[in-house]
């Protein structure tokens, strides 16, 4: 039984500061509320360079330049010891600074919304181009840019946002109708910085597979934001709207919400479309949220840390045919949290990882690496919510004792055998399971990991629709092929059927004359 | 020593990451309480 692979992965990190004072919703919150705030006069003075963000160990591994089990091995804090030499540019993925990212923004506004001050915007265009990630036919339909006193009048007549650079009026972005919140100025910054980030990060995933785009068929988009207009607030479709700006051209595509477990559940219906044969390469892409910019940002202050949460994050990720090589999805060991299944911590892993395991004749031991939320700790420590993928670990490994496959005094070395430290930024599904991915696939390959179950949880409860929890999850393998040997339906296959089919022709030809 | 909650109003704040509202509230569904407000949190 073939299964679908995980062909290659792209994470990608967005610098952006000033969106975190601008944009963020605590920081827009407190304005509204208590506008002389001392958290607000104190913002500016807290902010990370973007050195210092590229040079922060979790960042560095969610591009693919350490891995997590290094960062296990650092000391705590990690923000006062930046890693010598980091790079912005990683073998899954780029940090990105926040100047690329507005013309990045400017870049994926398909109406004209995005105003940004004419020489900055040439400036960009040439950095944007000198990236590899875009061409200067990418830019060839952009007008002029705009002075500083048009932007100011967009900002002061036409409920405009304002876009900064180092705390300098670079531009603005204009709301999309009149009278319709859905399409405000705000809205439409959050969505169009999905898409832009999203664009990115699936250009980046285009070259790390050596894929062309017009290969790709189906796109799936798995972020927490919505599109549409008053009439059908979340209409979407982010999907078709990133691959457009990343040369899909043969792809179609849709969106899946589910709060953070969006993205697993996306994978899951990637994996179950390829291997139906119904689409051979499927991407599944998420872009970074504006609105959780700084959402700790109080808390970190008060313990006296910078505002960590300044970075925004994405991923795609490329699922495709069995090629006889890259690690398989194993849809037929799914896990997932049931409409009934109660939502108390035991329940919930119950349900995501000892149903399905046990389903499929294993043990918890047998699965090398457990990939459930990864948040980074450091950011929500300071805020009460504890480490997260740690109370995972301790839940995934009670449960172990619970079933008497390791001993009591064994919990906390299960815990670290099986986990990983937390290195994703707090951007709600950013960090659900999908981050390890990358690596996941690389030690499947290298023979590292026999075994990985990716977890999604999501909280649905959020939206007030419900008060369920919501979570899934898969395991990934080793593909099983033998050296050499290609599945059916591989290019190798229909290669050598060519091949074989031409000789038996030759033959009969042969035969006849 | 038990917490007596007879009669009490309670406002349960759950957390996503620790323990969620409904569970909270599935304890205290014999203790007499009056839950008259439960959330869940979410910090990440």
């Amino acid at each position: 039984m073939a299964f679908a692979v995980i062909k290659g992965v792209a994470y990608c990190l967005f610098h952006a500061p000033d969106l975190l004072v601008t944009m963020g919703t605590t920081q827009r919150l407190e304005r509204l509320k208590n506008p002389a705030s001392e958290y607000l006069q104190q913002l500016k003075a807290n902010l990370r360079s973007y050195p210092e963000a590229v040079s922060y160990a979790p960042n560095q591994v969610f591009i693919g330049n350490l891995w997590p089990e290094e960062l296990a091995e650092m000391d705590r804090p990690w923000y006062n010891k930046p890693v010598a030499d980091a790079s912005p540019r990683g073998r899954f993925g780029d940090i990105v600074s926040e100047e690329l990212l507005l013309g990045l923004i400017k870049f994926a506004d398909s109406f004209e919304l995005v105003c940004l001050e004419k020489d900055f915007q040439e400036e960009i265009k040439q950095k944007l181009t000198a990236t590899g990630i875009f061409t200067s036919a990418d830019f060839q339909d952009w007008k002029e840019g705009h002075t500083l006193a048009e932007i100011g009048h967009y900002l002061e007549t036409a409920a405009a946002e304002p876009l900064y650079y180092q705390e300098q009026l670079k531009g603005c972005i204009r709301r999309a109708h009149d009278v319709d919140e859905v399409l405000n100025a705000q809205v439409m910054l959050e969505n169009l910085v999905a898409k832009a980030t999203g664009i990115w990060a699936l250009r980046r995933l285009l070259q790390n597979t050596k894929t062309a785009g017009t290969e790709i068929d189906y796109v799936i988009e798995a972020s927490e934001e919505a599109c549409g207009d008053m009439n059908q607030r979340g209409g979407g479709n982010f999907a078709k709207a990133i691959g457009e700006l990343a040369g899909l051209v043969n792809a179609t595509g849709a969106d899946i919400r589910s709060f953070c477990s969006a993205p697993a559940h996306a994978l899951l219906v990637a994996a179950a479309l390829v291997k139906a044969g119904i689409y051979r390469q499927v991407v599944v892409v998420g872009g970074g949220s504006v609105a959780k910019l700084g959402m700790n940002g109080r808390d970190h202050l008060k313990k006296g840390l910078p505002l960590l949460e300044d970075v925004l994050g994405a991923f795609a990720l490329l699922v495709s045919a069995d090629d006889g090589r890259n690690p398989v999805i194993r849809t037929d060991i799914v896990g997932r949290h049931r409409i009934g299944s109660g939502a108390t911590p035991q329940a919930v892993m119950e349900a995501l990882v000892v149903e399905p395991l046990q389903r499929a004749g294993l043990k918890l031991v047998d699965v090398d690496r457990y990939a459930p939320e990864l948040q980074n700790p450091e950011l929500t420590e300071p805020a009460g919510a504890g480490n997260v993928p740690w109370a995972n670990y301790k839940m995934i490994a009670a449960l172990a004792v619970l079933r008497k496959e390791i001993e009591r005094t064994e919990l906390e070395g299960f815990a670290r055998r099986h986990g990983l430290p937390g290195y994703a930024p707090t951007q709600g599904h950013i960090p659900s399971g999908v981050p390890f991915l990358g690596f996941a696939r690389e030690g499947l390959l290298e023979g590292k990991y026999q075994r990985v179950m990716i977890i999604g949880k999501g909280s649905l409860f959020l939206a007030r629709l419900t008060k369920l929890f919501d979570g899934i999850s898969f395991l990934i393998e080793p593909n099983k092929a033998e050296p050499g040997q290609e599945r059916p339906d591989g290019g190798g296959f229909r290669t050598a059927m060519a091949a074989a089919l031409r000789r038996v022709a030759r033959e009969l030809q042969g035969e006849e004359g | 020593m038990a917490l007596d909650f007879k009669g009490k109003k309670l406002i349960i704040l759950g957390d996503r990451d620790g323990i969620p509202g409904p569970a909270i509230e599935a304890c205290l569904k014999n203790s007499g309480a009056e839950i008259i407000f439960n959330t869940t949190e979410c910090f990440v």
